[in-house]
């Protein structure tokens, strides 16, 4: 059994951690929405597949405005369109995530895998696909922007 | 002659951030050779010299550990020094990698502090 509200501010802790580390970024994170399906207004979303302990998936969801600076402060350059160099930069952000996460949740005896990730762009992304899922939607703020990490998993 | 290393990662934007961390580490390479796969390094290390590789361990048609293996069995490349840069820290698969040859790991996210801590030595 998972604590979704400690899996919730694992995800916090593991994105903050990766952003800190590796943009130098300072994030805000706003209270989790547990197992609420929500239409977020994002332009675009890494997904990772989980498996092992657990299948799901783990997304990242972000407006075209936060997806280009996140790229930007990565990369230390000027971004104009969702390109595939910005697919490629939050793809890796939610492999570093779904990373942290997984260390985490070894700590706690689950062993999880994760797949390679990928990235679409479009409009108000809604995942769906795994039966009974539990959800876990975590806001987060960078630079006052909002975006969100995703998990939808079931234990197995 | 300086040394030369092959960056190995399916993602584009870690290859380059592993590039920017190593000139912020202060760890000067004559050439930094890239590959997104196993496959591509197993091209580069038959057709370049190459002192150092840093590879990721989960990528698209070959993995890290398959890059490994295939690399132990070939006797022109199988020598060349490999260190892991990746989300996997388990002791299972890290263990394999250095089973496999592999000399150590850093665990993405990392600083260029991290990067000079353990590739420094091995140069």
């Amino acid at each position: 059994m998972i604590d979704q509200a400690a899996v919730g501010e694992e995800i916090v802790k593991g994105t903050k951690d990766v952003f800190s580390t590796m943009l130098m970024v300072e994030l805000e994170s706003e209270e989790a929405v547990l197992n609420q399906r929500l239409a977020l207004q994002s332009n675009l979303s890494s997904m990772i597949g989980l498996g092992g302990g657990i299948r799901g998936v783990l997304a990242v969801h972000c407006p075209a405005s936060v997806a280009k600076a996140i790229t930007s402060t990565f990369l230390g350059m000027d971004v104009e369109e969702l390109d595939e160099d910005v697919k490629d930069a939050i793809g890796e952000i939610a492999n570093m995530v779904a990373g942290n996460l997984k260390v985490s949740l070894a700590e706690n005896g689950l062993a999880i895998d994760l797949a390679i990730p990928t990235s679409v762009v479009g409009e108000s992304f809604n995942i769906t696909g795994v039966a009974k899922a539990q959800r876990v939607v975590v806001p987060l703020r960078m630079n006052g922007e909002l975006f969100w990490i995703e998990l939808m998993y079931v234990v197995n | 002659m300086g040394k030369n290393v092959l960056l190995v990662d399916d993602s584009s934007t870690m290859r380059k951030i592993i590039g920017r961390s190593l000139r912020q580490a202060g760890i000067d390479f004559e050439n930094i050779y890239e590959a997104s796969d196993g496959l591509e390094a197993l091209e580069v290390l038959e057709s370049k010299k190459v002192d150092i590789v840093l590879s990721d361990i989960n990528m698209p048609n070959m993995d890290g550990i398959s890059f490994l293996r295939e690399k132990a069995a070939r006797p022109g490349i199988k020598d060349i020094p490999v260190l892991m840069i990746s989300t996997e820290t388990g002791d299972d698969i890290i263990g394999e990698a250095k089973s496999l040859g592999a000399l150590g790991s850093i665990k993405k996210p990392f600083t260029p502090d991290k990067v000079n801590e353990v590739l420094g030595p091995l140069l």
